[in-house]
């Protein structure tokens, strides 16, 4: 089971007057299949909180660790934009972050193709799919490694509503199959509802201010009352925290 | 006969009014009144010192059957050219690239070498071919020299441009995964800077080939540009246009039989459209001013300076 410690982090950028201050002192815990979604207002930190879980960037304090069965964990990420080599084709793209590239990790990169159902797209360059296409390639890449721990970087907020939509839908019954354990970063409140057991909510300044559990039942229509209600209620808490979201 | 006449009109006289609308027509067009007018309006001038295009037609095929007053025929003279040339480039990679990468990712070493790549961008190839005349006097040594001279700064700047604009996002996303150095290095980085590539062997070969052709000229006693020379001291105006057709021949045949596929093979996964331009290394030779090609949006070209900052 998948275990993620953040503790005391800040995260600064630049120096003197221009100094940002991305993330201030936050701390939380995540553990086994749970989705949990960061949400707030653009500029944030939700995206440096997930570029330092990955590595990408290091703290300026603090600690972070994923940890499976006390070993490192296995993370998967899906960014903002597909992120794809467009000089790879699509089967290339998840052979790529295979840590071995022998015929196993071509069947299974070719299994997480088809559960995104895009075998018949494994030989084509990126460029020659649509922008959903991509977004759920760069999906079946992160889930191709197989994970303990998946990032997403809000990775619907590029596509037009139908096809994120389609997307979410898709994304719940992956993570559903595979009992990942995800970290989802966006800030449409609506999607995080929809998709998680957990909210974090976060507000200028990267300061974590509630940490909040959606106990309803999957799959979840953004239609439904229950659903609709949560929503409310979670950006009413932003609006009385003066922090709405964007 | 009027059924003839009828179907006539009504397939193959719009197809032909289709053609008489297109580009290529256009072009074709302006090749052959270019050249109309030049064979009719010669003879009406009063001078002998003005071939008709017949007349260097003529002479350019007696070139390469091999029949010619110089001492090399323009199979040798090219061959002789084309070795000193592509010698030139081989060294010019050798040190352009590895100055380029260097300058990429040093501040210091960019601080360190940018003003000279800036004189050697701006630097006529004339004088790389005077000077190396001068030192190296007649034989190989001062053209290929010239060439590696001119093509040099081409190749690093190029090169710096590609190692800037490595995409970052691409990085982090191997970062992110873990991928070995290795593996990122042959698939993020270098085929990130092909397109750069490519416009450092352009622009390295056009201006390598411009300084090795006035080289020839001034510090060779053969190759094509001494060929060129010849036929200059031999005052006859069709050798000297004779051979700057055969440069134009040339430059067409090196594009479409080695950039045009290398180009397609290498970026064969670029959507049609961004398919790098036909003109772009004849432009590069036939005019000092050519623009920069569109080749990857951010390849360098004469005019074009270091980024600062």
């Amino acid at each position: 089971m998948a275990e993620i410690a953040v503790q005391h982090l800040f995260k600064n950028f630049g120096t003197g007057d221009g100094l940002v201050r991305a993330l201030q002192d936050v701390s939380f815990e995540v553990s086994g299949h749970v989705f949990v979604s960061i949400v707030g207002p653009s500029g944030c930190g939700k995206s440096t909180l997930l570029n330092i879980l990955s590595d990408i960037e290091t703290p300026t304090s603090g600690k972070v660790s994923i940890s499976e069965g006390g070993k490192d964990a296995a993370v998967g990420y899906v960014f903002q934009s597909a992120r794809l080599l467009p000089w790879r084709t699509v089967i290339d793209n998840l052979l790529f972050v295979q840590s071995t590239r022998d015929e196993e990790a071509r069947q299974r990169c070719r299994r997480f193709l088809e559960m995104v159902r895009l075998g018949d797209t494994a030989d084509k360059y990126p460029g020659e799919l649509s922008g959903g296409m991509q977004q759920r390639v760069g999906i079946s890449r992160a889930f191709s490694i197989e994970p303990d721990v998946l990032l997403m970087d809000e990775p619907f907020s590029h596509l037009d509503a139908i096809t994120a939509r389609e997307l979410r839908k898709e994304l719940h019954v992956l993570w559903n199959a595979t009992r990942k354990t995800v970290i989802f970063v966006t800030h449409d409140v609506g999607e995080a509802v929809e998709l998680s057991n957990r909210v974090i909510m976060f507000g200028r300044g990267g300061v974590l201010q509630e940490d909040l559990t959606i106990d309803l039942p999957f799959p979840r229509d953004p239609a439904d009352e229950e659903v609709a209600v949560a929503k409310a209620r979670i950006l009413r808490r932003f609006e009385d925290l003066d922090l709405v979201a964007t | 006969m009027t059924s003839g006449a009828e179907s006539a009109g009504g397939t193959t006289l719009p197809r032909v009014r289709r053609f008489l609308a297109t580009p290529r027509f256009a072009r074709i067009a302006s090749v052959l009144t270019f050249f109309l007018i030049w064979q009719f309006l010669v003879p009406l001038l009063p001078t002998r010192l003005i071939p008709t295009p017949a007349r260097v037609v003529g002479f350019m095929w007696s070139e390469v059957l091999g029949d010619t007053l110089a001492r090399t025929t323009v199979w040798e003279a090219f061959g002789i050219s084309l070795g000193r040339l592509g010698t030139g480039l081989l060294v010019a990679f050798l040190i352009g690239v590895p100055l380029g990468l260097l300058m990429g990712v040093s501040r210091s070493a960019e601080n360190f070498f940018h003003d000279f790549v800036v004189v050697g961008l701006a630097m006529p190839s004339l004088v790389w071919a005077l000077l190396t005349g001068i030192w190296f006097g007649l034989g190989n040594a001062a053209p290929i020299v010239t060439v590696i001279l001119a093509a040099v700064p081409f190749v690093v700047i190029n090169t710096f441009e590609g190692v800037r604009n490595v995409p970052a996002d691409l990085s982090d996303m191997a970062r992110a995964y873990h991928v070995p150095r290795e593996r990122a290095v042959r698939h993020v980085l270098l085929p990130s800077l092909m397109p750069f590539f490519f416009a450092s062997l352009r622009y390295g070969l056009a201006n390598g080939w411009k300084g090795l052709v006035l080289a020839e000229v001034f510090a060779s006693t053969s190759g094509a540009g001494w060929n060129i020379k010849y036929w200059f001291d031999a005052h006859r105006a069709q050798g000297v246009i004779g051979y700057a057709l055969f440069f134009v021949l040339f430059a067409l045949l090196l594009e479409r039989l080695v950039f045009q596929r290398l180009s397609r093979r290498v970026f064969r996964w670029r959507p049609e459209t961004e398919q790098v331009p036909e003109t772009d290394l004849l432009a590069g030779i036939v005019d000092e001013q050519a623009p920069a090609p569109a080749l990857s949006g951010a390849a360098v070209g004469g005019s074009s300076e270091l980024k600062e900052g």
